[in-house]
């Protein structure tokens, strides 16, 4: 086979059992690895994904501030410890594969937007994530233009009219309006192997890094 | 011409925050796609697009909200095709999405900063990215 591990993460999960849990090939896996080191060692090089690096990486910028990518980054980060080790950023990034069921992709959406986890998606939240959009793309909508899309939103999607939406409600809203998952599939993720190169030959080996065959 | 309505969980996902093909790409690759918003109504858009189109070169052709330009002059990587599609936020506001389907992105570049926006100036409510001089006054 031929992959390349570095020794700070010798106990990281195999490939293959990885490759079972998500849509991705091994192959695929090994490639995003590289994916991976870069993303990881681009401000400290640990083996993991800190907030900094990834707001590098999306951004170009480690100080950029985003409410969607720190949502993003919390998701990603399952044990909460503050950064992205490799099995988790793999299994995240499965749920964007576009041969990821749509259910996964509803409860991922769902989770996400839920931004205090309380298993509702609230008007306030709405605004609060609309508002941020806005901000972050520099443009405006005035108070009532928000306000008049966000009424529109909940009347369709607040069937029981209590002002909020559960789970229930958001699966039935987001089959009937699949445009709204749009950004929870990156069509890329079906080639990655071209992109990121499964198997480096390297001739001189680092100190620090394994072949395991 | 009928748009595509969008509601706040669409507007919510075009957030760049959500874009996570920023981790795929060079960090200074230069994005084949923008965004603009617009008091005009949609079929305003539309014939302002189709006259850039005939002063650019470009063939159209219509489907629902989207435009599709196709140029006839040959570029460096062939022929370059730009997309706008025009999505309804409330009756009076639309959000339009411009994006390069085929061609060289420099040149694409070159037509939205030298050609499209120019001629979409008074349409233009706010452009995505851009930092605002001057805030126009919300709707």
């Amino acid at each position: 086979m031929g992959c390349v591990w570095t020794k700070g993460q010798s106990r990281r999960e195999d490939p293959s059992v990885i490759a079972d849990q998500t849509c991705f090939s091994v192959k695929d896996i090994e490639a995003l690895y590289e994916l991976f080191r870069k993303l990881s060692s681009s401000i400290i090089d640990d083996g993991f994904i800190s907030k900094e690096e990834f707001q590098l990486g999306l951004f170009g910028n480690s100080k950029k501030q985003s409410l969607f990518a720190d949502r993003i980054f919390d998701m990603f980060d399952f044990k909460h410890d503050g950064v992205i080790e490799f099995g988790e950023f793999i299994k995240s990034l499965s749920i964007f594969h576009p041969s990821t069921p749509q259910s996964e992709k509803i409860a991922f959406a769902f989770q996400l937007y839920d931004l205090r986890q309380t298993n509702y998606i609230g008007r306030d939240e709405v605004k609060e994530m609309v508002m941020a959009m806005l901000n972050e793309s520099d443009l405006i909508l005035s108070d009532e233009t928000v306000q008049a899309i966000i009424d529109k939103t909940f009347e369709e999607a607040d069937l029981k009219g209590d002002g909020k939406i559960d789970m229930e409600e958001w699966k039935e809203f987001a089959t009937r309006n699949p445009t709204v998952l749009k950004n929870l599939t990156i069509p890329y993720l079906k080639d990655i192997t071209t992109t990121f190169p499964s198997f480096v030959l390297r001739s001189e080996v680092e100190d620090e890094i394994y072949v395991f065959s | 011409m009928k748009p595509i309505c969008l509601n706040a969980f669409d507007i919510i996902s075009l957030s760049p925050g959500f874009d996570l093909s920023g981790l795929f790409e060079k960090p200074n690759n230069q994005k084949a796609e923008a965004r603009f918003t617009t008091k005009n109504s949609a079929s305003a858009i539309v014939s302002k697009l189709e006259e850039i189109a005939q002063m650019e070169r470009f063939n159209v052709k219509k489907k629902d909200g989207l435009v599709q330009l196709q140029g006839i002059k040959l570029g460096r990587k062939g022929q370059l095709a730009i997309e706008a599609e025009i999505f309804e936020v409330t009756p009076t506001f639309h959000m339009v999405e411009v994006k390069k389907r085929a061609g060289d992105t420099l040149e694409y570049q070159n037509f939205c900063t030298k050609e499209l926006r120019p001629s979409l100036k008074d349409m233009i409510w706010t452009w995505q990215g851009e930092q605002q001089q001057q805030l126009p006054q919300p709707l």
